[in-house]
């Protein structure tokens, strides 16, 4: 491949070595991709202490609506309620009692939550409201209030904290207001899909954050993201705030889409204008620390995130956001096919992941490389590990 | 009722036993499931009444389909997922359904 990485590319410049070399460039360990130990140590220092994206406002849409959410990498189960002022509201899914599961459904309406075991009954806003011989306990029920997770909405999306030292908005800094101006911000519901790979979460999460792949790995789902002026489609731009980072994806003026393609990412992008969904981020990637990323792409705007559920296995959640129900045959058959275009191309990413866990689970590997053009891969492994770091700095002055 | 599809669409009676399928990832499914002579006989047919049956069935609510316009609906749909597979993937298809059987489908519009 030597000969594409030496053609000329008139009219596209790549992202210069120096704009991201404060990120450094030495080898990355290849053990915190694949070692039981780090992944422990991630748990704590990454995902307690993280804003975690959790869901959307569409699927609480009234007072009592209710979804559950099993985060396993925290082995914690959260209740997202809609209380009846109207306010979303994160909770552990736990009677106080004595630790029962409250919740089993997935997602439902209630006027209330009742326990399984001894019928301790608790309001949407996570107020005990009545046990059975509470008084033989001798606590108040302001006590026995569900456990609150803090909880933050932007761009539509919630966000959880289990631990929070910072609000997610001031995290997030300018890129609050690019969440705010993404199709998400306006999406009334969405479709998904899900998978589990056997393959490290960061490991999983580095392949969409960077373009060297394309060509090779997506030839023929994937050819509307190259061409001979960007033979790797690389981004036209990066930008970074804190541990959160985004690319701009490069415009292909060449683009050659088949008949059907044509047909529907046409009225897709129709039905987008109409539904004022072009805002200024059409071309932006933003990725969120530590789990999630969102494209604005009007007609064919997606999220994704992967959930760690051990060192070497994960689960992908992608949504692709729309705004309005299906109101006709044509915007139900647009949305068809961009779900089922954005399935094909991420099928072949995960067979591609797998077989690099694989090699790096060997242990034949000290090291891994990043190039300039997989500096984003670089800036979450930077922000990973400088947690990993801290907290293990912090448990040796404990144990000190 | 006489027509399984609305007037119009006679051509694509044929493959309303094997396509007509309600929900995306049963959609997705019978795709995956399907040979490349099946996939490329419905394509050859119903590519050109695509825009037609977009165009006729847009001057109902989805609301008030009856059952023929549901068919012709849901085949259209599949059309979405086959044309994937013919005008794009070509013989990488079977390899394909293979990665694709991974990635389930658990929300649409459409119903799944």
């Amino acid at each position: 491949m030597n000969n594409i990485a030496s053609t000329a590319m008139p009219g596209f410049s790549p992202v210069p070595a120096e704009s991201v070399a404060w990120l450094g460039t030495a080898p990355v360990p290849a053990a915190p991709y694949y070692s039981p130990a780090y992944y422990e140590l991630e748990r704590e220092a990454v995902f307690r202490r993280s804003w975690l994206q959790l869901g959307h406002v569409s699927e609480l849409p009234e007072p009592g609506s209710f979804i559950r959410r099993e985060v396993e990498v925290l082995k914690a189960s959260v209740l997202l309620v809609c209380g009846r002022d109207g306010q979303i509201r994160a909770f552990h899914n736990v009677c106080t009692h004595r630790g029962t599961q409250l919740v089993e459904a997935e997602a439902g309406r209630a006027g209330n939550f009742s326990c399984p075991y001894h019928r301790w009954s608790f309001s949407t806003d996570g107020r005990l409201l009545s046990a059975p011989d509470f008084e033989s306990f001798g606590l108040t029920k302001e006590e026995c209030a569900l456990p609150a997770i803090a909880l933050e909405i932007c761009g539509g999306l919630i966000f959880v904290n289990f631990a929070p030292k910072i609000s997610l908005r001031e995290e997030m800094g300018p890129f609050a207001d690019w969440l705010e101006k993404f199709p998400c911000a306006q999406a009334t519901q969405f479709s998904e899909y899900v998978y589990e790979i056997n393959g490290n979460w960061k490991l999983t999460y580095d392949n969409f954050q960077e373009n060297y792949h394309l060509r090779f790995i997506h030839p023929r789902t994937g050819g509307a993201a190259v061409s001979d002026e960007n033979p790797f489609g690389y981004p036209v731009k990066y930008g970074f705030h804190g541990p959160h980072r985004t690319q701009t994806i490069w415009s292909n003026p060449n683009v050659k889409p088949t008949p059907l393609q044509a047909i529907s990412f046409g009225k897709g992008a129709q039905f987008a204008m109409a539904d004022g969904l072009a805002g200024p981020h059409a071309r932006d990637y933003l990725a969120l620390f530590p789990n999630f990323f969102v494209i604005g792409t009007p007609a064919q705007s997606f999220s994704h995130t992967i959930w760690p559920l051990g060192p070497e296995r994960s689960r992908g959640v992608i949504r692709l956001y729309w705004k309005g129900e299906d109101d006709c045959a044509s915007r139900r058959f647009a949305r068809e096919y961009a779900l089922a275009s954005a399935r094909d191309i991420h099928a072949e990413d995960r067979a591609v992941i797998e077989a690099g866990q694989r090699g790096l689970s060997s242990g034949a590997l000290k090291y891994v490389h990043f190039q300039v053009q997989e500096a984003l891969c670089r800036h979450l492994f930077n922000n990973v590990n400088e947690r990993v770091e801290a907290y293990k700095a912090e448990l040796a002055g404990g144990a000190a | 009722m006489s027509a399984l599809l609305p007037d119009g669409f006679a051509a694509l009676e044929p493959f309303v036993a094997r396509w007509a399928v309600p929900g995306t990832a049963a959609r997705a499914a019978r795709r995956g499931e399907s040979s490349a002579e099946e996939r490329e006989a419905f394509y050859g047919v119903a590519k050109d009444k695509l825009l037609p049956a977009l165009a006729y069935l847009d001057g109902k609510k989805l609301e008030a389909f009856d059952a023929a316009d549901n068919r012709l609906m849901d085949m259209m749909l599949s059309l979405a997922h086959v044309a994937l597979a013919v005008e794009g993937l070509g013989d990488d298809e079977p390899r394909h359904a293979e990665m694709r059987r991974h990635m389930q489908i658990t929300r649409s519009p459409a119903g799944v």
